[in-house]
């Protein structure tokens, strides 16, 4: 139980050494990550981003039958209304923390606001997100975690994110997948059949995907946490494997069943193409004695991918790629198995958990270039300028930016992309991005911000080793 | 003390402040606080507005402070992150924003933004913790500093132009139409022989915060425009106008004739023009008669916005549009003293409507005031959508946040205004109507 002790998980930088501020051919990554300690660098200049605050929030507010109390300044929960006006996900409200409360410290405020939405909603589980504001005030949220459990009888659970301690808005995820076990785990039944798939952030599309997939080898799921209930954290306890979607960010969920709760931990890769969803099939059917039935699937699914994707290549077609690490690795491997060339990648985030990936990579590529940065859209600008591909995919919000560079552009943020299903989706759009660059060639007409110097630097001008 | 809210529409200052800067061209918002500040804006307030962002994206220059800024104070982080946006981002002004974490360590920003300036650096700053108000207070704080900071930077001063008014009050984003706002009334001003001076939107620049001095007039479109022209009176003498509301239709005639008063203008002139505005908006009206009677326009609303919109719409819909005001909720907090006048004004509209005004942020109230309505057509943002479905009403999103219009330079001020809000309300009522004579038809 040891692990879930600590009121929150450590940072991703603590946890796996995890870089965010870096670029370099990819034999040098790994020179990087096998030299011993990091060096740690920052940049000189920076661009706003998504934080730890942000990415708890998101996690939570595809959990059902909850509701979660922002416990900062308004303008804390604008990601809130995000969520709820685009996904119709999440209800929330803010403490609306003002000048008095951050002298005074706002625990009375806290209290006020759970009771009454207690008492108004009736949730299952109430959320307390907490926020920079609370994290520097040091308010004590704790205590009132446990008087209102008392009084309400309802699970009350605190999320101490702070926006400041973590590089990386991925370590919101572990945190709140640290308490949401912390508090809801280990309270299931008896041990059973079902696997769990962690699935957090994903396209519902995606996830319904995995599912089709695994449904059809005869698994019965218990997904978390997209779309689980307060039941679904109970049950993972007493599941017989958990699977990841994605190692980057379900990897705490999957660690902390395992050193917990003893549920064994596969940390596939990511099923994106043809080839690489095979081998996630054959992967879970190696770890679950069926073996046979995954390798028939794969049969089915990548004849019938195969006739969907008809005479599609990518051929003579050099791509970039702006993404989390977890989809560029694996996106990489797409881009060549399809016939193209990948120019050069940026990813969020550089860890322990890439070593594998990092590995492979650069036995085939040594020299490709690997840019680390999380939302700096004037570093990546810079270098997908110099490099001019012929197609930049994306994930991040920022993708606009690098569209009025006049360049094909394909934004993989609201699309569906994993499994079988996902590549056919896939090279429609990258088709139709290809076959018609009329837009791109109209936002080229409003040249980015930056100024004509910033393009003459190297791309890594800013990332300073630091100095301690 | 601030109460908690459900659902907030509001956001905070720092996010008002962005809404100001990001609204004028050739100015560049520089954060000084953790990283998400300058994200949740991205998400919670310009991805809310169709993503009408300037800059394309989130990519706000921010100090993105971390732990030891915390505990060793950030003014260093910041000296560091300001020399290099005006080495990397164009721009005409370079605009410092303060965020919560820095405000709470009491990094000493006036010092700082002085340390720039001794460097030539055209800056200027305004501290907008988010514990210190919404967008609101946020817009005032960024257009007081605007208006005290700028003519200290020693810049080139615009040629004075004759008959100038600046337009106040619309907050960029916050009213999702503030650009086509913006630009109809511009076109009505110019009607009547004068020159806005918008201030925001395309073709916007720092230049046009320079002429502030040079108005004749100000004209305050919501009572967040009122600080701003106390300031300006107080610092040039310029005379000021306050509406309370956008002018809608015919209220936009009466918008022009009081300026045309106010201002000694060719009063001839001014009715001419009105004249032909009204002739055109009537023309409409009559085309859309049919339609009217056919589909039972004249229905009880509940209008949810910002006290400018609520005002200029609602008076639209009851006076010429002839429809039932039922229950009004205005959700921008106005100050105490100016609600007494708004709950004169509205819920006087229509002798016997039994109109009800209410102010709230808070969505759960909002969903219940709406519920008891029984109103048959809501219009208000994307919040207040699942409660017009369970109340069987019509529909149309108009104010913050927008979940699936896209708005560039759609207008619902002025006579053009009036024109858009009758072709979106009544596609609204039809396509109701629509739909619900097919399900009925279907269930036999």
């Amino acid at each position: 139980m040891t692990l879930l002790k600590a009121r929150a998980s450590l940072t991703r930088e603590k946890q796996l050494e995890a870089l965010n501020a870096w670029q370099g051919s990819a034999l040098s990554a790994v020179t990087e990550f096998s030299d011993g300690e990091l060096v740690k660098r920052i940049r000189t200049f920076s661009q706003s981003t998504e934080d730890d605050t942000l990415y708890a929030l998101r996690l939570l507010a595809g959990i059902r039958n909850s509701v979660t109390v922002i416990h900062a300044p308004r303008g804390c929960a604008a990601a809130g209304l995000f969520h709820q006006v685009t996904r119709g996900q999440g209800r929330w409200i803010v403490t609306n923390l003002d000048d008095r409360d951050t002298i005074m410290g706002a625990d009375r405020k806290l209290r006020k606001a759970v009771q009454e939405l207690y008492h108004r909603y009736k949730p299952e589980v109430i959320f307390i997100l907490s926020s920079p504001v609370v994290a520097i005030n040091n308010d004590d949220i704790q205590s009132v975690v446990e008087e209102l459990h008392e009084e309400l009888e309802v699970d009350i659970i605190p999320f101490y994110v702070t926006g400041f301690a973590s590089h990386h808005a991925v370590t919101g995820y572990d945190i709140a997948s640290h308490a949401l076990l912390k508090y809801l785990g280990g309270k299931g039944g008896e041990p059973d059949e079902r696997v769990n798939l962690l699935a957090v952030g994903e396209h519902p599309e995606d996830r319904n995907e995995a599912k089709r997939l695994l449904t059809a080898l005869g698994l019965e799921l218990n997904i978390l946490p997209d779309g689980a209930s307060p039941d679904t954290f109970r049950s993972a306890a007493s599941a017989r494997l958990s699977l990841a979607l994605d190692q980057d960010s379900g990897n705490y969920l999957g660690v902390t069943l395992r050193e917990v709760y003893g549920v064994a931990y596969l940390p596939a890769s990511r099923p994106i193409g043809i080839k690489a969803t095979g081998r996630w099939l054959t992967e879970v059917g190696r770890a679950l004695g069926l073996t046979e039935a995954a390798s028939r699937l794969h049969e089915e699914e990548s004849e019938r991918a195969g006739r969907a994707l008809g005479d599609f290549t990518l051929e003579g077609v050099r791509v970039y790629l702006g993404l989390s690490s977890a989809n560029a690795f694996a996106l990489s491997s797409l881009i060549e198995e399809l016939g193209g060339e990948v120019m050069g990648i940026t990813v969020n985030r550089l860890d322990q958990l890439h070593k594998e990936r990092l590995d492979e990579l650069s036995l085939r590529h040594p020299a490709l270039q690997i840019h680390v940065a999380d939302g700096q859209p004037f570093e990546e600008a810079n270098i997908v300028k110099r490099l001019s591909p012929d197609l930049y995919l994306g994930d991040s919000n920022h993708i606009a930016q690098i569209g009025r560079l006049g360049i094909p552009v394909l934004s993989l943020e609201e699309s569906p992309f994993l499994g079988y299903n996902g590549v056919i989706t896939l090279a429609r759009r990258i088709t139709a991005a290809l076959r018609n660059r009329s837009f791109g060639e109209a936002l080229a007409h409003t040249p980015l911000s930056y100024k004509d110097a910033w393009f003459r630097r190297t791309p890594n001008w800013h990332i300073k080793k630091e100095v301690r | 003390m601030a109460h908690h809210i459900e659902g907030s529409r509001n956001s905070c200052a720092l996010h008002g402040a962005l809404q100001v800067i990001e609204a004028i061209e050739g100015a560049v918002p520089v954060i000084h606080s953790t990283a998400g500040c300058g994200a949740q804006h991205f998400l919670g307030v310009n991805r809310l507005n169709a993503g009408s962002d300037s800059f394309g994206g989130p990519p706000v220059a921010s100090s993105n402070i971390s732990e030891k800024h915390v505990v060793f104070g950030g003014s260093s982080r910041l000296r560091e992150q300001l020399k290099n946006t005006v080495k990397i981002v164009e721009g005409d002004l370079y605009f410092i924003v303060t965020g919560c974490s820095t405000e709470m360590v009491g990094d000493d920003i006036p010092a700082m933004n002085k340390e720039g300036r001794d460097q030539d650096f055209q800056v200027i700053y305004a501290n907008t913790p988010g514990f210190r108000g919404d967008v609101h207070q946020g817009y005032q704080l960024a257009v007081k500093a605007l208006i005290e900071q700028l003519p200290t930077l020693g810049k080139a001063v615009p040629p004075k132009v004759e008959g100038l008014v600046n337009i106040l009050g619309i907050i960029p984003h916050q009213d999702p139409f503030w650009a086509g706002n913006l630009e109809e009334l511009g076109r009505l001003l110019e009607g009547i022989g004068l020159k806005a001076n918008l201030l925001f939107g395309y073709d916007q620049g720092v230049s046009a915060w320079q002429k502030l001095p040079d108005a004749a007039l100000n004209v305050v479109l919501s009572v967040w425009g009122e600080a701003p022209a106390l300031l300006l009176e107080e610092r040039y003498n310029t005379p000021w106008l306050a509406l309370e509301g956008l002018p809608v239709g015919s209220a936009a005639g009466a918008f022009l004739r009081q300026v045309t008063e106010r201002l000694q203008l060719d009063a001839h002139r001014t009715e001419l023009f009105i004249e032909s505005e009204e002739k055109r908006l009537n023309r409409y009206l009559a085309s859309l008669a049919d339609t009217y009677y056919r589909a039972g326009f004249q229905r009880e609303f509940a209008l949810i916005g910002e006290s400018a919109q609520v005002v200029g719409v609602s008076e639209f819909l009851t006076r010429t549009l002839g429809l039932l005001p039922r229950t009004l909720i205005i959700t921008d907090n106005p100050p105490e003293e100016s609600r007494e006048a708004l709950i004169l004004r509205l819920t006087t509209l229509l002798e016997g409507a039994g109109t009800e005004l209410f102010f709230s942020e808070d969505h759960g109230e909002i969903t219940d005031l709406v519920r008891n309505s029984g109103a048959e057509v809501v219009l208000g943002s994307a919040l207040e959508e699942g409660v017009a479905a369970e109340l069987g009403a019509a529909f149309l999103q108009l104010s913050f946040p927008l979940s699936d219009r896209v708005v560039l330079n759609r207008s619902y001020a002025g006579y053009r205004g009036a024109a858009t809000l009758l072709e979106e309300l009544g596609s609204a009522i039809l396509s109701h109507s629509y739909q619900s004579r097919r399900i009925l038809q279907e269930s036999y």
